[in-house]
């Protein structure tokens, strides 16, 4: 009996294909804006190389060190550095042309050798994009941290790499190369205190990974967030064609036969159900192919969004059947939808979201189980994570629906209509 | 043999006492007719004859049994067409009466070859394969009747079925439901519209703010009104007081009295002419007199003191 109510639901479902394809083509359309505004697309689908201007108002050798290192070949991949004055610099960012501008300021050399001084690195960031000015600051501050260290384990020999950097003539290559000598040695005799031989760590290479490695896609990070989201706004029309029978008197025409009113109400979570999996394939799928997502893990995928429609399933039918009628549903439906996929970090990376949301509320909201889930599984190194994520989604629908079917029944056996 | 028999059957919403004290019988190929305007409670009576509500108190009897004692058993002996048209307009008529015959219990093949013959005998054969919402107001309402005839139930219950809809249509309902009758099934039929009760009822009750006020056969109910002869006097009847007319009240019984028209049924068997005589003596300014049988309307008007169709 279920798979005849739920046939006839699909076959409506597919005569009038709107709503549906509104909720699917909207988290495309968003992740594509979102990703190309800002992050753009390498020529896998990554980040791309980010565009960042130095302004050596120092001009020393030291920095000119620094300058190089940028053109070395494992940051050139990621970093495209120009070399500009600071106007010419502040111009360009102005025009949304570059992802940040990093000023080493005038005597930073000989203030960072002699410890004479605090020195500082001044960094601007283009307000207009998101993801490259905050990896440049990460990277600076990665930066910063090895030149502290430095100075603290080699602040005996800066007279000598000052002296060298700053002969009367040019740098004293010579002078360097053997201070750069002494400094690799005195690193290899605290090797075995920096890495201690019983904790290792090696990267894990994979025999399907392409020369260039598996790329950062950043549209394979957003989708789930919005996928998480729309997935929610489908459960919630599937289960509010419930309303739209009551409203059309097929429910009640349905009462009027032999059948238990339970297999009505289950037949449209699991209408709900179906409906959440197939979006997800097109979603997921799609975005596969729109963005040239490389999907890691699609079974343990497939597991994930199994749960997850449950769990919206089960969440929206107990939303509609405490409602009271459709229109409340529906209000209530996009509400709670909203506050899961902004407190869950389907909107935002749950990185960023205030402290208090951060730390005590995203790790309790269903959304977040998914997104870290769906995350873990593509971006690797959360195998636990997303198994657990699956059980407790799955739990969390199948109590919703028992709660929904039972909510409902009640009320339409009283009479109540929506 | 009644398959339906409702005893005393009472609903209250809060306040509102919307079925009190109602009681009648459907028998096998008779057509019941359920007569009373908006509001009178009529489809709360068959709300609570088909289990869609339960009465607060008496009972329905399905087939001899006890609706409650069995529910699941007296559903699918009924059939129940209700007062708004309850279809799925992205499914095509065809699939909607196979899709409710489905779930009346017949097996795929039973439940297509039963649509053909509805789609045929309901004259929908050639739209069949179109999706509802692309149907008229009066296709919309045959097919809502043909889904609950797939399973051939022996109760029909029709919640005002040709509302809102074409006198053509009308026309063909009405003609559908009355083969059905023809073949045996018991049919109660709601409706506001005294022609449909008087053409084709065979026994009509009468209900208005949830009581059943008068039952019976067509026949029967005019003759609550005195036999066949009912006068309508017109013109300035403002001042009129028949109480105080010499024997009027003896020989005749007001059935409405307004500024400009005086309706009177004849009490026992008379001479339509004398009667005709003894009104036109009556001291008032009489413009115009018509002799005319009563009708549904008159009863009803006898009964509650207003007309049906105000």
């Amino acid at each position: 009996m279920i798979g005849l109510l739920l046939a006839k639901d699909l076959r409506r479902a597919w005569r009038n294909p709107l709503p549906w394809v509104i909720h699917l083509a909207v988290p495309l359309l968003i992740t594509g804006l979102i990703g190309l505004t800002f992050g753009r697309a390498g020529d896998r689908g990554g980040l791309g190389r980010i565009k960042l201007a130095i302004v050596d108002e120092d001009d020393s050798a030291l920095t000119g060190f620094l300058r190089g290192a940028l053109n070395q070949r494992e940051a050139g991949q990621h970093i495209e550095p120009f070399f500009l004055k600071r106007d010419e610099a502040l111009r360009e960012i102005s025009d949304n042309r570059l992802s940040a501008v990093v000023i080493i300021p005038r005597g930073f050399a000989q203030d960072y050798l002699t410890g004479e001084k605090r020195v500082t690195l001044e960094l601007i960031k283009n307000p207009a994009q998101s993801f490259h000015p905050a990896i440049v600051e990460e990277f600076l501050a990665t930066l910063t941290t090895a030149l502290n260290a430095l100075a603290r384990n080699f602040q005996a020999e800066f007279p000598q790499w000052r002296a060298a950097l700053e002969r009367p003539g040019g740098p004293d290559f010579r002078t360097i190369g053997d201070l750069a000598i002494r400094a690799g040695d005195k690193l290899q005799a605290a090797r075995p205190y920096l890495f201690p031989p019983l904790i290792g760590y090696e990267r894990e290479r994979r025999a399907s990974e392409s020369s260039h490695g598996p790329a950062w896609n950043i549209f394979a990070y957003l989708l789930p967030g919005m996928a998480a989201m729309f997935l929610l706004f489908l459960a919630d029309n599937a289960v509010r064609d419930l309303y739209r029978e009551l409203r059309f008197r097929t429910f009640e025409r349905f009462r009027t036969l032999h059948h238990r009113l339970f297999t009505f109400i289950a037949s449209k979570v699991i209408f709900a159900m179906v409906i959440l999996l197939i979006s997800a394939a097109i979603l997921f799928g799609g975005g596969a192919l729109i963005f040239q997502i490389r999907w890691e893990r699609p079974l343990s995928m497939a597991l994930a969004v199994l749960s997850y429609a449950g769990f919206g399933a089960g969440l929206m039918a107990l939303v509609a059947a405490f409602a009271g009628n459709e229109r409340t549903a529906d209000i209530l439906n996009a509400v709670f939808t909203m506050l899961l996929s902004l407190a869950g970090g389907c909107m935002f990376p749950a990185e960023q979201l205030p402290g208090f949301l951060r730390d005590h509320v995203a790790p309790l909201m269903p959304t977040n189980w998914f997104v870290v889930a769906i995350r873990g599984l593509q971006f690797g190194g959360m195998e636990e994570i997303w198994t657990h994520a699956c059980l407790k989604l799955g739990l969390l629908g199948l109590a919703l629906m028992a709660l929904a079917a039972w909510r409902f029944q009640r009320r339409l056996e009283r009479g109540q209509r929506g | 043999m009644a398959l339906l028999k409702a005893r005393e059957l009472l609903k209250r919403f809060g306040e509102i006492c919307a079925v009190n004290q109602v009681s009648f019988e459907v028998r096998e190929g008779e057509i019941y007719g359920l007569l009373g305007p908006n509001g009178a409670g009529k489809t709360t009576t068959i709300s609570m004859t088909c289990g869609l509500l339960k009465p607060d108190a008496g009972e329905v009897l399905v087939a001899g049994k006890n609706f409650w004692s069995d529910p699941q058993g007296a559903r699918r002996i009924l059939g129940v067409v209700p007062q708004e048209v309850a279809l799925y307009d992205e499914l095509t008529g065809r699939e909607n009466l196979e899709f409710w015959g489905r779930l009346a219990g017949l097996a795929p093949k039973e439940s297509r070859q039963r649509a053909t013959e509805v789609l045929e005998a309901l004259s929908l054969a050639d739209r069949a394969q179109d999706p509802v919402k692309t149907y008229s107001g009066g296709m919309k309402r045959r097919i809502n009747l043909g889904c609950a005839l797939l399973h051939r139930p022996r109760l029909l219950l029709l919640d005002e079925p040709t509302v809102g809809i074409d006198p053509q249509a009308r026309m063909n309902i009405l003609e559908f439901v009355r083969g059905l009758a023809t073949s045996g099934t018991a049919i109660l039929y709601t409706t506001h519209y005294l022609e449909e009760a008087e053409t084709l009822c065979q026994r009509i009750g009468i209900i208005d703010h949830g009581r059943l006020l008068a039952e019976g056969t067509l026949t029967e109910l005019q003759r609550r009104l005195g036999g066949d002869q009912l006068f309508v006097l017109e013109g300035d009847l403002q001042n009129a007081t028949p109480e105080q007319w010499p024997d009027f009240l003896e020989r005749f019984r007001v059935i409405q009295k307004s500024e400009h028209q005086l309706v009177a049924a004849a009490i026992g068997e008379r001479d339509p002419a004398a009667c005709l005589k003894q009104l036109l003596a009556l001291p008032v300014r009489v413009e115009n007199v018509t002799l005319k049988r009563p009708s549904l309307n008159d009863v009803f008007l006898q009964l509650t003191g207003r007309q049906l169709r105000e």
